[in-house]
């Protein structure tokens, strides 16, 4: 009992610093092209120990402080409310990775790439240590419906604002500041193009997905070593997870901080490129050495391919998303000079809020994290839209001024 | 030029120096006398004008203390960088502690002189220039260092290189289409060539914290000039041509005292807005004047006319590169990286720019918008629009801007005129028209 | 109520007298050297006219290029508001004016109440106004007033040079050492005219009906050619060089309070 009472301590102690920080930036920060920056880098950083609620409070009933886990349900959050109907956590279109231990949330992606197959059996499921109860169509609708409701509520809301690989990209551009480089931009067609690679991505895992499952679902083995049990088999089930940057940060951000434990982390690992490690391979940790040096020369250089960022923007693009989605960006037509300061200091080179004339100037590639309203010196010209009603204005910022 | 028949050929022809120095000092008597003249005007039209108004009357004149302080400074070793036209980048200027003038000139007699250069149907801007020069009058052109001029019309192109023949001229080439990303790639290029050249003039480094304060300074000065027009938009309580005074001082002055003037003006005018101490009756005709510039001393003629006619019109906003224009738009830095400065600053002078001389992918409808706003916001009754005849850039936009504003019911003229005192009979007819038909809208204008 | 309108043009001044908003007598002067001077006598002599005495009039608006030198005003009025007020007063059913004075033109837009809504002036130089005509009726060795009956005996126009009056003049000499038939070229000066006038009523936007004022409405040669340009009926009020001295009044007892 006290255990409990304790934990709710913990978490209403967490909840009341985060609403703290977030009244005092509102009202002490007076230089209005840095307020709506520093409320979303608290934002950010506040929602890093809330993604990763497991480490300090741990699932309802077990103690886990100081926790050292090693499975990736391991100090899950919620795996005892939830039970056998979700066990591996709830999606939420964040990049916060299936594999680290402590998370409250799993990211969509390893959810739909495993989920696919055998989406018709229930049971113990196959190597993941774990009894479903329902199946794995269900499961799958409900991945999806939860993404696509999120999608539409708050849309790249969650890439601008919580999303902690979001933060590691905005960290790379804190730092490159300290050391006063400038950053680099992307010519307007790579840009674009970049920007359909994303739904690329996403089409290329689905289909490996499927292809490294065919012995079970079709029971014809199409690549060697994809019969179950076997060892390509085990790893291979999440193709994209093996290139994708998050799991290596993740996973040995918290090996480095004691949270997992490095040996047994680094045990299961065969470190050859082309076979796959459980929770870190050579070709994850490539790959977030060659995005971590783009995201220094490239403001937000991961955002722009994020696959999990282009399931978004689908389910909030097209028109019957579009129409109800709930954070839009608005232009005012006549306030607009065409100044192009929006352009400029967009990270991930957003240019439709400069050239469109006016109206609804949301852009699938847009991550909402304000910084063209905060920098727009005319009043009134661009604003925040939530539910369709304005929140926020570009205001004449130079009224700050000293 | 050099021509391997005679060596070094000007396009102006040498005159004896006594003869220059005639016509100078002639020029610029009757220059003093004019700058007196309408700061009388001025002050007659507006009895009650603000003791703050004094310091901008004083650097109005051309000859007087601000001169006086140039040329101490330049004797103490600071560089003087003059420009032609609002597109020189300034901050840089500044950044490296050298001292920024415009020259383009408003001297009416000027204009004739240079009739004797260059044809007539070349724009009054660039003729008087030409003739400032033939006989040194432009005070500040004559003590600065080199000439920026941005190439962004035919005669600025031509005047260049007539001023060649004697100066430093350093040209500056800005694109025509304003925002497609080979020009802006241009036109950085072009920002960066300049802030070598000035670097090398005045010897000093223009390093990312100097160019910072400089910025930041811009940034202050934006902030005055909006303060001022953000008053402007309700009852008059400063007359246009006061306010376009200090519009224009801040060509020449320096920044940061203009600045203090500035803030210390709007103060002032803050308390008489409570006062209700309006400067003309509150249903005077709200003009707005859009067009080529108007450029202290001589060509006061048109705001002259407008404010002082029966029935009287007040200017409550303008669109010109030697008004409202100026200082309106901020350098917007993202990061005070080196190449983000230079970048803000190459862009605050091409895509905010709502100048004509540019086009885009959508025609120049940044200035459609730029005017429909201010006719909402300052409830503009009426619209003069000014060409200097000549200018075929804003001559060329008149009809897609009449029909735009006929349909919106906002009367609008089109006002063409020199640099010359005689046609002022012929102009007053047309404005004191135009502004009793402001008149007669205004009283006809349901009340709410 | 008595007002009264003084409009000082180039070549004369005219006064008009009005009481209660209708016409009671009017005078004309030629200006010469001394415009000032020509309106004083004028006004006496409207005044006589109208047997009144000075002191009865209440308001005296002044109008025309000289308005400033007119020896007494009340207040001034521009020509063009005064074109509008007098177009609307001579026929309900005006909405455009045509003045053509002795040195420049002008188009004004009006509505029922004689309220000025737009203007449009021709005046860079004289060859779109009464001067032209003076010229050219010298330059054919022809009496002004029978300029206008000779161009309608023609059928055609021979062609002459419309941009400047100095070129224009030189083109009629030349026109008339060929054997050209005077009416021809008298019509073609009328016709060079009246397409300056028309392209600048189109400038303005013409609305029906045209009311055709100034001096030269006098004239059945410019009427004609520039009924024919416009491709419309011209209303020409009874007097139309009294058209800015009308306006004028009528401006003046609207001002009376």
């Amino acid at each position: 009992m006290t255990e409990i009472i304790a934990e709710m301590l913990r978490v209403a102690i967490i909840a009341g610093v985060i609403f703290a920080g977030i009244l005092a930036i509102l009202i002490w920060v007076k230089d209005q092209t840095k307020k709506i920056s520093y409320l979303r880098l608290f934002i950010q950083i506040a929602a890093v120990p809330v993604i990763f609620l497991g480490l300090i409070i741990g699932p309802f009933g077990l103690s886990q402080f100081p926790p050292v886990g090693n499975a990736p349900r391991d100090a899950l959050v919620g795996t005892e409310i939830l039970g056998a109907s979700f066990p591996d956590g709830l999606s939420v279109p964040l990049l916060a990775c299936y594999y680290p231990s402590g998370r409250t949330v799993t990211c969509p992606i390893w959810q739909i790439q495993t989920y696919i197959f055998p989406f018709w059996s229930t049971g113990l499921g196959f190597g993941w240590g774990v009894y479903y109860a329902n199946t794995g169509l269900e499961r799958l609708a409900i991945v999806f419906g939860l993404v696509i409701v999120m999608s539409i509520v708050l849309g790249r809301f969650f890439c601008g604002w919580i999303c902690p690989f979001g933060l590691y990209m905005d960290l790379m551009i804190r730092l490159r500041k300290t050391f006063k480089k400038g950053y680099w931009k992307l010519s307007e067609r790579v840009n674009i193009g970049l920007r359909q690679l994303r739904y690329v991505i996403i089409a290329a895992f689905l289909i490996l997905s499927f292809v490294f499952g065919t012995q079970a679902i079709i029971g014809l083995q199409l690549v060697p070593g994809t019969q179950s049990g076997e060892y390509v088999y085990d790893y291979y089930s999440a193709p994209f997870c093996q290139i994708c940057p998050m799991k290596p940060l993740s996973v040995l951000t918290e090996s480095a901080l004691g949270f997992m434990d490095p040996t047994s982390v680094f045990s299961q690992n065969t470190g050859l490129l082309s076979e796959a490690g459980y929770y870190v391979t050579s070709l994850n940790v490539s790959v977030l050495a060659l995005v971590t040096i783009g995201a220094l020369a490239f403001r937000r250089f991961w955002c722009r391919i994020c696959p999990l960022g282009g399931l978004i923007s689908i389910f909030n693009r097209f028109p019957p998303f579009k129409w109800v989605s709930g954070v839009r960006l608005n232009k005012i037509e006549e306030k607009c000079t065409k100044c192009g300061i929006c352009k400029r200091v967009c990270p991930p080179q957003v240019t439709e809020v400069y050239e469109e004339k006016g109206g609804d100037v949301t852009s699938p590639a847009c991550i909402l994290c304000f910084r063209c309203v905060e920098m727009c010196p005319y009043e009134d010209c661009l604003e925040i839209r939530v539910a369709g009603k304005p929140i926020y204005n570009s205001r004449n910022w130079l009224e700050g001024l000293k | 030029m050099a021509t391997k028949f005679e060596g070094n050929v000007k396009a102006i022809p040498e005159m004896p120096p006594k003869e220059i120095e005639e016509i100078r000092s002639s020029m610029e008597s009757v220059s003093r006398k004019v700058i007196a003249e309408n700061i009388e005007r001025m002050k007659k039209t507006w009895p009650n004008r603000p003791k703050t108004m004094q310091y901008f009357d004083e650097i109005s004149n051309f000859f007087g203390q601000r001169l006086e302080d140039i040329r101490a400074q330049k004797e103490a070793g600071k560089k003087i960088v003059a420009y032609s036209c609002m597109f020189a980048p300034i901050e840089l200027i500044l950044a490296a502690g050298a001292i920024p003038v415009r020259i383009d000139s408003g001297w009416y007699d000027a204009a004739k002189l240079g009739d004797k250069i260059v044809p007539v149907e070349v724009c009054p801007v660039i003729r008087s220039a030409i003739g400032t020069q033939m006989v040194n009058l432009s005070p500040y052109l004559e003590l600065s260092d080199a000439v920026i001029i941005p190439l962004t019309c035919d005669g600025r192109t031509k005047l260049s290189e007539i001023l060649r023949d004697d100066r430093t001229v350093w040209t500056m080439c800005p694109p025509r289409i304003k925002d497609s990303p080979e020009s802006r790639k241009l036109w950085v290029e072009e920002v960066k060539a300049v802030k070598k050249k000035i670097e090398d003039l005045t010897g000093t480094e223009i390093t990312g914290k100097r160019l910072r304060s400089a910025i930041e300074l811009t940034q202050k000065a934006t902030k005055a000039i909006r303060r001022l027009q953000e008053i402007r938009k309700g009852n008059p309580v400063i007359m246009g041509r006061d306010a376009m005074l200090v519009n224009q001082t801040s060509m020449w002055d320096d920044l940061k005292k203009w600045m203090q003037k500035t803030e210390e003006l709007c103060d002032e005018l803050e308390n008489r807005i409570e006062q209700k101490n309006w400067a003309c009756s509150p249903d005077t005709p709200r003009v707005m004047v859009t067009g080529t510039p108007m450029i202290w001393p001589d060509n006061w003629k048109i705001p002259n006319l407008i404010e002082e006619s029966n029935p009287q019109g007040v200017i409550v906003v303008d669109e010109l590169c030697s008004g409202d224009r100026l200082l309106y738009d901020p350098v917007g830095v993202d990061e005070w990286t080196m190449s983000d400065m230079i970048d803000a600053v190459a862009d605050r002078y091409t895509l905010a720019s709502t100048c004509p001389c540019f086009t885009s992918e959508h025609g120049n409808e940044d200035r459609i918008n730029w005017l429909l706003d201010r006719i909402k916001e300052y409830r503009v009754d009426g619209v003069i629009y000014y060409v200097l005849r000549g200018c075929i850039l804003y001559a060329m936009e008149y009809a897609r801007i009449k029909r735009i504003l006929d349909r919106m019911n906002v009367p609008i003229y089109y006002l063409d005129t020199e640099y010359t005192r005689e046609d002022v009979g012929q102009m007053k007819t047309r404005v004191e028209a135009f502004l009793e038909m402001l008149e007669t809208r205004v009283a006809l204008k349901p009340v709410n | 109520m008595i007002a009264a309108g003084i409009d000082i043009g180039t070549q004369s001044a005219k006064v008009a007298i009005l009481k209660d908003g209708e016409v009671l007598s009017r005078s004309l002067a030629l200006c010469g050297f001394d415009p000032k001077e020509a309106a004083g006598q004028a006004f006496k002599e409207a005044l006589k006219n109208a047997k009144l005495s000075f002191e009865k009039v209440e308001h005296i608006t002044a109008t025309g290029a000289g308005a400033a030198k007119a020896p007494y005003s009340h207040s001034t009025i521009s020509m063009m508001g005064a074109d509008a007020q007098a177009g609307a007063y001579f026929f309900s059913s005006a909405r455009t004016v045509i003045d053509v004075g002795a040195e420049e033109a002008r188009a004004v837009s009006c509505d029922e109440n004689g309220n000025m809504l737009n203007f449009v002036l021709n005046s860079r130089c004289a060859a779109g106004a009464g001067t032209f005509i003076e010229a050219m009726a010298r330059a054919l060795e022809v009496e002004l007033e029978e300029l206008g009956p000779l161009s309608l005996k023609a059928e055609k126009a021979s062609p002459i040079n419309a941009s400047c009056v100095i070129f224009s003049e030189s083109d009629v000499v030349s026109l008339i050492h060929r054997q050209e038939p005077k009416p021809e070229i008298a019509r073609a000066i009328y016709d060079a005219m009246a397409d300056r006038i028309s392209s600048m009523a189109h400038r303005l936007g013409i609305k029906p009906h045209i009311v055709l004022v100034g001096g030269v409405a006098k004239d059945v040669g410019f009427v004609t050619s520039l009924k024919r340009k416009l491709g419309t009926e011209l209303l020409i009020p009874e007097d139309p060089v009294f058209a800015g001295s009308v306006g004028a009044a009528l401006t003046a007892s609207k001002r009376i309070r």
